[in-house]
């Protein structure tokens, strides 16, 4: 047992008799048996008082104890104090306690109060931005609407008199009506209790709004002499009207732009009404203090709306699908044209790669412009040729040609003919990359073009024509050697002057030349000698002596080795005259003998 | 925020309204005032660390064209009553004007200033011999809308004495 408090009586104390009674004879100290059966007499009085002391003090020291006495009454503490109207200092000591709590659990985690706030926070928001969104595609839908017409250049000049913008002086022109600004007034003092605007609105300080509202309200009550409960309902300034409701407490402002509805009305009377219903206390308390009227303006909210004008959106849709068809038309247009320059740009790129000496490796659309890219061979056709004369139009687009040597047997044939550049009379053709060379040509040439043809790219193989063969063509320049030959005379006579002597020896050697040729080809010849006069003298004495110069050059012929099987003689007389006889040079050239080739057996 | 509603009364050309312009910046005209009676501007000020929103009802003076409109003093938190030192005609009406506000609407705080100190040397009446102010207890302030002097004193005190 623990010891009693110090401030409680000696219980023996309770036992002493009243004064006035008589007093016995001092008792002798206690023995130590007295002082066990006091002792004893003590826990048997005060046993029950001292154990419900102690339990109180183990009570009162347990903040667990403590805390379950609290926590069953706390909830009934509050509700008593809100009854006393201790709202406003209750909340004052629980909000930073709150507060604390709040940041704590958003810190520790987020979600939970995401979690909670979700229900309310979703709709709100989605609300909101649906509204944002219906507002803005309505003022866009105008705007679009009003800027394309005839009116709509109308409102931007009067937007540009003004110094308006044009969406505002837009919004005017088409709005039936708009509710701008809502204002709830306490009817006293004049105060603004809540205030809301639509977006975009230009607005001046409530309080001073309010205020005058409520002393133009006066001045007409004054003036009028009309009782306190009955006021303004509806006033005009310009554009703008101020529909009024009256209420016992607060006043009901709404600032509205063009003609509204008479629900408008309607509406006004039910929010004041709820109004005055949700806040009937605090109306009429009120000495300044807005902040119970905080969420007032949610109610307020009921009161802004606006309409447009049905027949200038009919024909503004009349516009926008006249619009939307015209940009359709446009789009359809243009893709139409584009097609069809793509269409040409196609036939072109084809025309190219049927062209010899083209290869087309790409072609499309790049930045605008239809981009070829390819090939050319340095002898193919001139591009600008080929472009000029599709129907594109060439600044649309750009080439990038390559160089390369094509292997079209055409291109290759005339890159043969540029390189070997063949004789007239020589024909060259390329089939399959084989060159064949055919006609006529000198040795030289044909040695050349065997030696070169084959550089020539696309060229694998060289075929001459048998005539182009050296056996032929050893003949044909020793017969052309022998033939071209012309021994000349003195007038009428038949003997050989010395220097003539010396061209038939020359003729001579042609002649076994001529034959040499002719055993390669396994043939044998004839040399015809002719003898020529010119046309003076009697005709039957140039035969004779034609005649005698042709048997002459035989002789010496063969003089010079040349056998005489191989030789006739012949005499023309003036029948085949070698030049026209106009000078006489002429008939001294005509005094002569000539050669003529042929097989020995044809 | 607190919000106030202070009217300024006063005789006529006593100063009130230029009272108000020294001490805000009016955004209506002030052909309001001579219209409806009223002009009402408004000025924020901070009392004791609450700041409190005081809308200046500033209500034209009585003259021999137009009386006072009663009516605009309804729901006020205070007043500033404004006489003019050199015209002592303003004292009297200044007395009239309190004795009939505590009619209307009752014991509301309320500043006595008197205007023009910026012309002290015409002063017809010093408010602190004057024998009808004696007793009365009243919060006396001179002012000078002229040089400021005062204004923002007056407006300051009377918000004070408004929140008590």
């Amino acid at each position: 047992m623990g010891m009693a408090p110090k401030s409680s009586r000696d219980p023996l104390e309770f036992r002493k008799p009243p004064e006035n009674l008589s007093v016995p004879e001092p008792e002798p100290p206690p023995r130590e048996d007295d002082e066990q059966l006091y002792q004893e007499l003590r826990e048997l009085i005060l046993a029950p008082e001292q154990q419900a002391l102690k339990q109180l003090h183990q009570r009162v020291d347990d903040p667990a104890s403590r805390t379950e006495d609290v926590g069953s009454v706390v909830a009934e503490a509050i509700q008593l104090r809100r009854k006393q109207g201790g709202d406003e200092a209750l909340s004052a000591a629980l909000t930073p306690t709150i507060e604390t709590a709040l940041r704590e659990s958003v810190r520790k985690d987020p979600g939970t109060l995401a979690d909670a706030l979700f229900p309310v926070m979703g709709p709100a928001i989605r609300r909101s931005i649906l509204e944002t969104l219906r507002s803005f595609l309505e003022s866009f839908n105008q705007v679009l609407d009003q800027s394309l017409s005839l009116k709509g250049l109308q409102w931007r000049i009067e937007a540009l008199r003004t110094g308006r913008t044009f969406t505002e002086v837009a919004l005017l022109h088409s709005l039936v009506f708009r509710v701008e600004q809502v204002f709830l007034i306490h009817k006293k003092t004049g105060l603004p209790l809540g205030h809301i605007s639509a977006p975009s609105v230009a607005m001046q300080d409530p309080s001073l709004v309010s205020g005058m509202l409520s002393a133009i309200q006066d001045f007409v009550r004054d003036s009028f002499h009309t009782p306190r409960e009955q006021g303004i309902n509806r006033m005009n300034v310009g554009d703008l009207d101020v529909w009024i409701e009256q209420g016992p407490y607060a006043i009901l402002a709404c600032v509205v732009r063009g003609i509204a509805p008479r629900d408008l009305r309607d509406r006004m009377a039910e929010a004041l009404e709820n109004i005055h219903r949700d806040y009937s206390a605090q109306l009429e308390a009120f000495a300044g203090d807005s902040s119970p009227f905080a969420k007032v303006n949610q109610e307020l909210g009921r009161c802004l709306g606006l309409r447009y004008r049905e027949e200038a959106q009919a024909r503004g849709f009349g516009f926008v699908y006249a619009t939307a068809a015209l940009i359709f038309l446009l789009a359809a247009g243009g893709i139409v044209w584009r097609a069809v320059q793509y269409s040409r740009w196609e036939r072109l790129v084809n025309a190219f790669r049927e062209q010899p000496g083209y290869v087309i490796t790409s072609f499309g659309r790049e930045g605008g412009k239809f981009v070829v890219r390819g090939m050319r061979d340095p002898l193919a056709g001139d591009p600008v040729a080929i472009i000029n004369s599709s129907n594109v139009n060439p600044s649309a687009g750009v080439f990038y040609w390559g160089g390369y040597y094509a292997l079209d047997d055409s291109m290759v044939e005339q890159r043969a003919v540029a390189l070997l550049v063949p004789p007239t009379g020589t024909k060259l053709a390329v089939k399959d990359g084989v060159l064949e060379v055919s006609g006529t040509a000198s040795a030289s040439w044909v040695k050349e073009a065997r030696a070169k043809a084959l550089l020539v790219p696309g060229i694998r193989s060289v075929q001459f024509a048998p005539e182009l063969e050296p056996v032929h063509l050893a003949f044909a320049e020793a017969k052309a050697a022998v033939e071209k030959s012309v021994i000349r005379f003195p007038l009428d006579s038949a003997t050989l002057s010395s220097s003539e002597r010396v061209s038939v020896r020359e003729v001579a050697h042609n002649v076994q030349a001529l034959v040499e040729a002719a055993r390669a080809l396994d043939q044998d010849i004839s040399v015809e000698v002719v003898g020529h006069t010119d046309s003076t003298g009697a005709e039957t004495s140039n035969l004779t002596l034609s005649r005698q110069r042709a048997d002459r050059i035989v002789r010496e012929l063969g003089q010079n080795g040349v056998a005489g099987r191989l030789l006739r003689a012949r005499g023309v007389g003036v029948a085949q005259p070698l030049r026209n006889e106009n000078t006489e040079s002429d008939r001294g050239f005509n005094r002569s003998v000539t050669f003529r080739v042929t097989w020995a057996n044809p | 925020m607190l919000q106030k509603k202070v009217c300024m009364l006063g005789s006529f050309a006593v100063g009130k309204t230029s009272l108000v312009r020294r001490y805000v910046e009016g955004i209506f005209s002030e052909t309001y005032l001579t219209t409806v009676g009223v002009k009402i501007d408004k000025k924020n000020v901070q009392v004791d660390g609450k700041e409190v929103s005081m809308v200046l009802w500033d209500i034209y003076g009585e003259d021999d064209f137009q009386k006072m409109r009663w009516s605009h003093l309804r729901g006020a938190s205070g007043y500033l009553l404004v006489a003019d030192g050199t015209r002592k005609a303003t004292l009297d009406k200044a007395l009239e004007l309190e004795r009939r506000v505590r009619e209307e609407a009752g014991a509301i705080p309320f500043i006595f200033v008197i205007n023009k100190c910026d012309l002290l040397q015409d002063w017809e009446f010093d408010p602190t011999q004057a024998p009808e102010l004696a007793g009365k207890n009243w919060s006396v302030l001179r002012s000078s809308a002229k040089t400021g002097e005062g204004v923002e004193e007056a407006f300051s005190l009377l918000a004070r004495k408004m929140l008590g």
